[in-house]
């Protein structure tokens, strides 16, 4: 099973994402952060995501870039979070694809879901505060949306989160 | 509770009004409207700014969920649907989106209703 879970900043998207894992399997459950820490802000983040997955018994693996090449044990579940970062780290890190984020991000989830037996991806709606941003920033946009479109067309089930609701966009039952 | 939530402009209000025979007198405006206003209106609108204007005013806007289902438990809350942009460059936005993205989810967890309004035509995307 393939899912992706999209909506925007705070609407509730890893909460819903962490129910999907928990609904599909209680084998092995593997998180692959994808978050760079560099401030007080980040690690706050990181704290608040640590804490709502307490108890729900996750192993967390770091992965900033290159996913194509993350050993993972065969037959877990994992959720991915959040694509949005992995895009940026792919782009801007040295260790970065670069102009190749976009093959190599797809590559990646494609052994993803040769690997693991379900996968839950969260991404982000970052493409609608109508504003113009530098090129590279543009450029950022379109490797997002792309990825995600590509995506979706693969997985099994889409959904947008509103403030904690669940709007089904593609497959699954109705909620 | 219900909460009406869409993108700015996408006609909000206006679907309000004549979905649930608002008038104009009975809602109130979140970005200036008084305490008073928000525990006696039919509607409050402009939610996210109230939410504004008291992070701006250093106060923790936190419990207004948990006090608007004490003052006006049968309030419909219409607020811009936020989050949906590159994460803004200022701290005080960042924290500001954030924030009312967790009160608005919890606003969303208590209300009997949720709509959704694009180009003026609102979606039920929960009904209890």
């Amino acid at each position: 099973m393939f899912i992706v879970i999209t909506g925007g900043s705070g609407s509730g998207k890893s909460a819903f994402a962490e129910e999907q894992i928990l609904r599909l399997s209680s084998d092995q459950r593997i998180y692959i952060a994808t978050m760079m820490c560099f401030d007080e802000e980040s690690k706050r983040r990181i704290a608040r995501h640590r804490q709502m997955r307490k108890e729900k018994h996750f192993e967390t693996i770091e992965c900033y870039t290159g996913l194509e090449k993350l050993q993972l044990p065969e037959g877990a579940t994992v959720l991915l979070e959040c694509m949005s970062n992995l895009t940026a780290n792919e782009m801007y890190d040295p260790s970065g694809a670069g102009e190749q984020t976009v093959e190599r991000i797809l590559e990646g989830v494609c052994h993803l879901r040769d690997t693991a037996k379900h996968v839950c991806v969260v991404t982000n709606e970052v493409f609608s505060d109508g504003q113009m941003y530098d090129p590279d920033t543009m450029r950022y946009l379109a490797y997002l949306g792309k990825i995600n479109c590509e995506m979706a067309k693969i997985a099994d089930e889409v959904y947008e989160v509103v403030y904690g609701i669940a709007l089904r966009k593609k497959g699954g039952e109705k909620l | 509770m219900i909460l009406v939530t869409g993108g700015a402009f996408e006609g909000k209000k206006e679907y309000v009004a004549s979905r649930f025979q608002i008038a104009a007198e009975e809602m109130a405006d979140g970005e200036h409207c008084s305490w008073q206003e928000i525990a006696s209106c039919r509607c409050l609108y402009h939610f996210h700014l109230l939410v504004r204007r008291m992070m701006q005013n250093g106060e923790d806007p936190f419990d207004l969920c948990d006090l608007l289902m004490e003052e006006n438990p049968n309030v419909i809350i219409v607020t811009n649907e936020l989050g949906y942009g590159i994460v803004p460059m200022e701290r005080f936005d960042r924290e500001y989106r954030e924030k009312c993205g967790r009160i608005c989810c919890e606003l969303a967890k208590e209300a009997n209703e949720v709509h959704r309004v694009v180009c003026g035509i609102g979606e039920v995307i929960k009904h209890a």
